[in-house]
């Protein structure tokens, strides 16, 4: 597994909460909205048992209704338990990237 | 939606899949429900998710494979560890119906065979129950049923995800199976000993109870999908 989706791994719960917080998606919609955010390393079908875990743990909630195109699709919705953990993952993130971007500060990155 | 018109969906939704593209899904499908002890519902809503997402990405010229991966069974496995297990209250009722189900049935067959085999013998054929044998004869049936369950489970298994497999040879395992299972039962019931207590059974109180068994279960099952 290449450094970057390892680091992805670990901080992929918190973006598919943060695009279900914008609006209610279902699964293929979801993974278009992680590529066109620049995640293009997120290949398709990961997000669906990333989906069934956060389903299971209460912090997003699935709701079939009719999708723009006509048939029924699966939309998520997240939960108040979800904003939250949401919160504390953007909290905890951010105590991460400002240390190292100071720390990596100055290098030449390509 | 309720899981069996998700399975219904599924079922007509995959003929519009490439081949490849269909073999692919059906391998991680049946994998999936398989898993018994997982919900049901919530193993059909992801797989019709999967199979929605799979049309999509066909449409747009991509294949199951840059979809979910090279390795089928090892993204199989990260769904079904995702899944909620099913509460083991449905699970036991189920079991306990198939019992019940075929306990009725072996009543009522019994009911028919015994004034037939008199007819054809011209003497009476006894109606005596023994009730250690034939607690051990149900046990051997029930014993067999489970074994038959968990060995079909397997062949099926192992030919997911592997382009070897053989069904022909699936086929004359199952068919083994079956045929060894039959003899066992039918060897049991013919050489087993008489001892124990005994009750006079007759044909019609026979027939009677495994109807009535049998209509209960029916029932009950009509009831319990009422209150799902």
């Amino acid at each position: 597994m290449s450094l970057r989706s390892q680091l992805l791994k670990g901080i992929l719960d918190g973006c598919v909460l943060a695009v279900i917080e914008k609006e209610p998606v279902y699964g293929y919609e979801l993974s278009k909205k992680l590529q066109e955010f620049g995640l293009s390393d997120v290949s398709e079908g990961t997000i669906y048992p990333v989906l069934l875990r956060l389903q299971k743990n209460g912090l997003i909630r699935g709701e079939m209704q009719p999708s723009e195109s006509g048939p029924n699709r699966k939309y998520y919705h997240l939960t108040e338990e979800g904003k939250a953990s949401l919160d504390m993952i953007a909290s905890e993130w951010q105590q991460i990237v400002e240390p190292v971007h100071t720390l990596f500060k100055g290098r030449n990155l390509q | 939606m309720k899981a069996k018109q998700l399975i219904e969906e599924n079922n007509k939704k995959r003929e519009q899949l490439t081949p490849e593209n269909e073999k692919y899904y059906s391998d991680m499908l049946i994998y999936i429900r398989l898993q018994l002890t997982l919900s049901e519902q919530q193993s059909e809503e992801v797989l019709m998710e999967m199979l929605d997402h799979l049309l999509d990405g066909q449409n747009e010229g991509k294949s199951a494979r840059d979809i979910f991966g090279d390795d089928p069974k090892g993204y199989a496995d990260e769904i079904i560890q995702n899944l909620p297990k099913e509460q083991k209250r449905s699970v036991i009722p189920f079991i306990m119906g198939i019992v019940l189900n075929l306990l009725s049935w072996m009543l009522m067959i019994r009911g028919v065979v015994i004034p037939i085999a008199s007819q054809l013998n011209k003497e009476d054929v006894s109606s005596s129950v023994y009730l250690y044998p034939t607690l051990l004869t149900f046990a051997v049936i029930i014993g067999s049923v489970a074994f038959g369950v968990w060995y079909i489970f397997r062949i099926i298994k192992q030919s997911l995800f592997n382009e070897k497999a053989s069904e022909k040879k699936d086929m004359v395992k199952a068919g083994v199976f079956g045929a060894v299972a039959m003899g066992l039962v039918i060897a049991v019931t013919m050489f087993m000993p008489e001892f124990g207590p005994s009750f006079h059974f007759s044909w019609w109180a026979s027939l009677l109870t495994g109807g009535v068994l049998w209509l209960v279960v029916f029932l009950f099952k009509k009831f319990e999908v009422w209150f799902k």
